[in-house]
Order: structure tokens, then C-alpha cells, then sequence
């Protein structure tokens, strides 16, 4: 009897995968859909800087406007350069601050159960409507260290017992909304390069010395940044399948 | 000198500047990173971290991607590291005991690339952060307590077996910096035992270098009655068996304790690790006729282990 209750029970959940196999297109299938795409960034605006390790009790993190540094206009250009073989760019207007302002909840499940908030902004506020899909880069978070998280562009100081180690970062996340139904076809953060160490943090990072405070620091930092953004964009994308691997 | 990787920034502004950067303050410059310590000691430490290690995890192998995707569930495609190692750990045979007995330990898990893995303690019950606010987490927790088999150990003859318990319940985490963790869970028993157990620990975290941390702090224990006496409490039919006097034991403050675990990062693939948790029973848990004539309340594990970390990628 127990073991006709278990067949049953594997029956029921074998059709019901099955069934959802069948129900909802692949992801190769609505990709191939797509011909004409609008790129949104909103990353850029604003730099973390943080300290974490064995860090003072009160320790908060600054930020700082980088608004200058037109790193969402070096996204755009970027990944239209990187799209451009296989899909129509459209250039797109929307409110780069109503893009920056949305959040991921802090109650782990609420994100997945909820619409994505990405959709009903694509739908309202991108001109013009109508493209096959829109690929919207925002600010992603990651740990580092136990108790802190960053965000977004930042430069963030490791500190142990021994020594201290510089960190810039630029955390970001992909995502490709159905142009129709606006629909999140796929989400993705960008993952770490190769030159991320042992210090860790779930994105493009990197290791910086102390010759970081020169007075010409500024404009290195934000070659820096650029660079992390330039070499880790094709790989996200290639994750995606929205170009060919890297 | 450290073997800091340095090439980031004198690498990128050799691409070309940017624009003109007008709202970096001098709030950045503050943040001044210094790297180089000349001690003696740091020399030392230097000479071990500027060994040659390979940047990343390398993606091994690649899988297709799957067939479909099911909704509200986030595409498996991308990269994902897997961590495998064994490990052993020398504890008490049972608690209580005064004997102890080696078990080997198998490590593994698996997440997303680039996905941090946070500190752990050995005590630690395996946990899901469904609230991660930073530094404070807290979501559901589980731990498996193995059965006692009296016929395992002679300390036990007559005692009678208890069961494997489940226990199921929630734990929360608060870092009031980045280097001191405070957790609690409380749990409810199934099986073995149906009742209730709560710990509370604090962890401070000192990382010495980058790859080098060392952690220590104490803990404590408190559990029902329906969670002490099914290991602790003699009844009557019990005492006959084993000779011991009858005992009912209650619940209350069951253990205090302190441990300490360090860890030693080799390169990204390989960490080793090595803990020490000692606990010392109390109350009723201690006053048993189990523990008092035939064990000890004074309770050691000591653990080691190594892992290794690889990447595959799903298409």
C-alpha cells in the first residue's frame, strides 16, 4: 500500500514538472524572438565608500556623487557596441533616478514571489515603447566581510589585524525585460574577475595600493571603475546569451 | 612586504582618463589604503601570502543548459562554485560522555559564483538568511541530533535507545561591527526529543591577514525538560536495568561553553580550517547519575578539516 502511495506520489510530481516543461517557453526561444532592444543604466550616480574588517563600533558608510563620471552613459555605449552584431539599438529616454531608486527587499522571499519592480517602470516610464526587449543594468549588492554590504560603484577598505587592503567595486545586474509582456526574460549580476584576491565580494572588484591617494587619484579611480565595468560586461552578456561567450 | 595584487588602477588609467571628476571629495581620501606594514612578523606572514596561486576558481566543466525553466524560479545558467573537502572531528561518544570517538566529515556545498560565503561557527546549525539586512540576518534552522544506542557503549547499558531527533526552528545573526557576531536559535525537537532548545553564542572575528581569520567567544544552552530527559533522566524501569539511581531531570540552563575555530585561505581554491568548542554541562544535564558516576560534564570536540572550491558553468 506504502509503496503505491509513493509511485503515485512520484507520478503526480514527474507530470507536473513535465507539464511545466511544456507550459513555458525556453529561454533560447524568446531570445530568438528578439530584434530591436533599448539599453537603461542606472548604476552610476553615486559612490559607496566603506569600511569593514575589524572596523571602530559607528562605522557607517559615506557616499559620495560621482554623477560626473558618466558611467551609465559608458554602459549604454558599451553594450550597444557589444549588442550591435546581433540585435537593432534603440536609444531610449527614461528617469535614470526612478531606476536607481528601486530596491530589492530585504525579506529574501518577498523578491521572488513579488513582480519584479523593474517591470511596471518599463512599462511607465521608458520612450518609446514597443521594442522587442529592454536590457536594464542596475546596482547590486554584495557582502563583504560578515556584517557590511556594498552596493553598486564603491571603494571600500578591508581592514585586519595585520594590514589593510583597498577595494573599488562596480556591482551591477542585468536584466532583459520582454518588450510586450515585460516580462523578466532573464536577471543576472555581473560575478567576479579574475583579480578579486582573497578579499571577497560577489562582483567586479579590485585590489588597489596606496598610491590611491594622490591628488590624482580621482581620475584614476574612475579609470579604474570603467575598466572593471569595460572587462566585465561582455561576460555578463555572454552569460546571457545576448552575445556570443566570452 | 604584502603580496598585494596591484596592478588594477596603474592598468586602467593607462586606458585613457574619464571625465572630469567634480564631486570626489576628500571624504574618499580618507579611506587611505595602507597596505604595507615593514614589521618583523609581517615579513614573515608576507613570505607565506606572496606565494604564486592562481587568480579564481576555474570553470572545470560545462553543463547544457537545462530544457526548461520553471516559473518564479531564477535561471540556474551561469557560473557556480562547488565546494568539497572532508574533514574529522574528535567528540564525546555521546553527551555526557567521558570517552570520545573520531568521525570523519564530509564538506560540501555549492552556490552561486561571486556569491559570498559568511562565517560559520562549528555549532552552528545549518540555516537559510530568508532577512539579511546587512548585519542582521535571521530566517529558519535545522539541526539532526543522532540517536544513542545503548548497546553501543557500556556506559549506556540499560538505558534504552533514544531516537534521532530533528530539530526545527529559527536562528537570528547581528554583526554590531563587522567583527563580532551575535546568534541565537531556538529550536523545537522532533523524534528523539519533543522539546525545546535554544543557543546563544558570541563570535569575535579577527581577521589577522586577508587569508589568515581567527575567531573565539562563548556560548550557552538552555533546553526544556522534554529536551533533557530523554538523555539525562533515569526512570524507574532504567535504574533497575542499569544500576543507576532514578533520576528525573529537568530542564533549564543545560551547557556553557567557549570555542574557537581558525582558518587559513591557501589560494581561492583550497582552505583549511581547525575549531575547539569545550562545553560544560549544567544543572540537571550535569547532575545526571549518567554523567556524575559514568561520564563527565566537562565536554571537548575537536575538529579539522580542508576543502577544495571549483566552478562549473550551466549554459
Amino acid at each position: 500500500m506504502r509503496r503505491i502511495a509513493v509511485l503515485w506520489i512520484g507520478f503526480a510530481i514527474a507530470t507536473a514538472v513535465l507539464g511545466a516543461a511544456a507550459a513555458f517557453e525556453t529561454r533560447a526561444s524568446r531570445l530568438q524572438a528578439i530584434k530591436t532592444v533599448g539599453i537603461v543604466s542606472a548604476i552610476g550616480d553615486e559612490m559607496s565608500l566603506t569600511q569593514a574588517g575589524l572596523t571602530g563600533l559607528g562605522n557607517s558608510a559615506q557616499s559620495v556623487s560621482i554623477s560626473a563620471w558618466g558611467l551609465d552613459e559608458l554602459i549604454v555605449q558599451q553594450t550597444t557596441r557589444l549588442l550591435a552584431g546581433r540585435y537593432r539599438v534603440q536609444p531610449v529616454t527614461y528617469r535614470r533616478a526612478a531606476f536607481a531608486a528601486i530596491r530589492d527587499s530585504v525579506v529574501t522571499p518577498v523578491n521572488l514571489l513579488r513582480s519584479d519592480p523593474f517591470k511596471e517602470l518599463v512599462r511607465s516610464d521608458i520612450t518609446p515603447q514597443g521594442l522587442d526587449a529592454y536590457i536594464v543594468i542596475t546596482r547590486a549588492r554584495s557582502k563583504l566581510g560578515n556584517g557590511r554590504s556594498v552596493e553598486g560603484v564603491g571603494f571600500a577598505e578591508y581592514r585586519t589585524l595585520l594590514a589593510n587592503y583597498g577595494l573599488i567595486h562596480a556591482l551591477y545586474e542585468v536584466r532583459l525585460i520582454e518588450g510586450k509582456s515585460f516580462d523578466v526574460i532573464e536577471k543576472r549580476a555581473a560575478a567576479p574577475l579574475d583579480n578579486t584576491g582573497t578579499v571577497r565580494i560577489g562582483g567586479p572588484s579590485g585590489q588597489v595600493d596606496d598610491t590611491f591617494d594622490v591628488p590624482a587619484a580621482n581620475e584614476r579611480l574612475r579609470a579604474a571603475i570603467a575598466d572593471l565595468i569595460t572587462r566585465s560586461l561582455p561576460v555578463t552578456l555572454g552569460d546571457m546569451h545576448l552575445i556570443d561567450g566570452q | 612586504m604584502l603580496g598585494l595584487r596591484t596592478t588594477t588602477i596603474d592598468q586602467a588609467s593607462k586606458a585613457g582618463p574619464g571625465p572630469v571628476m567634480k564631486h570626489f571629495d576628500e571624504a574618499a581620501l580618507r579611506l587611505k589604503v595602507n597596505a604595507r606594514r615593514t614589521t618583523a612578523l609581517l615579513a614573515a606572514l608576507g613570505a607565506v601570502v606572496t606565494i604564486p596561486q592562481p587568480a579564481s576558481a576555474q570553470t572545470a566543466v560545462t553543463l547544457p543548459a537545462p530544457p526548461f525553466e520553471l516559473p518564479m524560479l531564477p535561471s540556474p545558467s551561469g557560473n557556480w562554485t562547488v565546494m568539497v573537502g572532508i574533514g574529522g572531528q574528535y567528540m564525546p561518544d555521546f553527551v555526557g560522555s567521558k570517552n570520545g570517538k573520531f568521525m570523519p566529515i564530509p564538506i560540501f556545498a555549492i552556490r552561486r559564483s561571486g556569491s559570498i560565503d559568511q562565517f560559520r561557527g562549528p555549532r552552528d546549525s545549518a540555516s537559510i538568511a530568508l532577512l539579511d539586512v546587512g548585519n542582521f540576518r535571521a530566517g529558519p534552522a535545522f539541526k539532526y541530533v543522532a540517536s544513542r544506542k545503548a548497546d553501543k557503549y557500556a556506559e549506556l547499558t540499560g538505558l534504552g535507545d533514544v531516537k534521532a531527533a530533528y530539530e526545527l526552528g529559527g536562528f537570528v545573526e547581528y554583526y554590531p561591527v563587522d567583527w563580532l557576531r551575535l546568534r541565537s536559535e531556538l529550536r523545537q525537537g522532533i523524534g528523539g526529543h519533543t522539546g525545546v532548545v535554544a543557543d546563544i553564542s558570541a563570535d569575535v572575528i579577527v581577521p589577522l591577514i586577508q587569508r589568515l581569520t581567527i575567531s573565539a567567544g562563548p556560548r550557552f544552552t538552555w533546553k526544556s525538560t522534554k529536551a533533557t530527559a530523554p538523555y539525562f533522566g533515569v526512570d524507574a524501569t532504567q535504574a533497575l536495568a542499569s544500576g543507576l539511581a532514578r533520576y528525573d531531570a529537568k530542564g533549564g540552563a543545560h551547557s556553557v561553553g567557549f570555542g574557537s575555530q581558525i582558518s587559513y585561505r591557501i589560494d581561492p581554491q583550497w582552505e583549511v580550517h581547525a575549531y575547539v568548542e569545550y562545553e560544560k554541562l549544567l544543572g540537571d544535564a550535569a547532575d545526571s547519575p549518567l554523567v556524575k558516576l559514568r561520564g563527565s560534564s566537562n565536554q571537548t570536540t575537536v575538529g579539522i578539516g580542508a576543502s577544495y572550491s571549483f566552478d562549473f558553468r550551466i549554459r
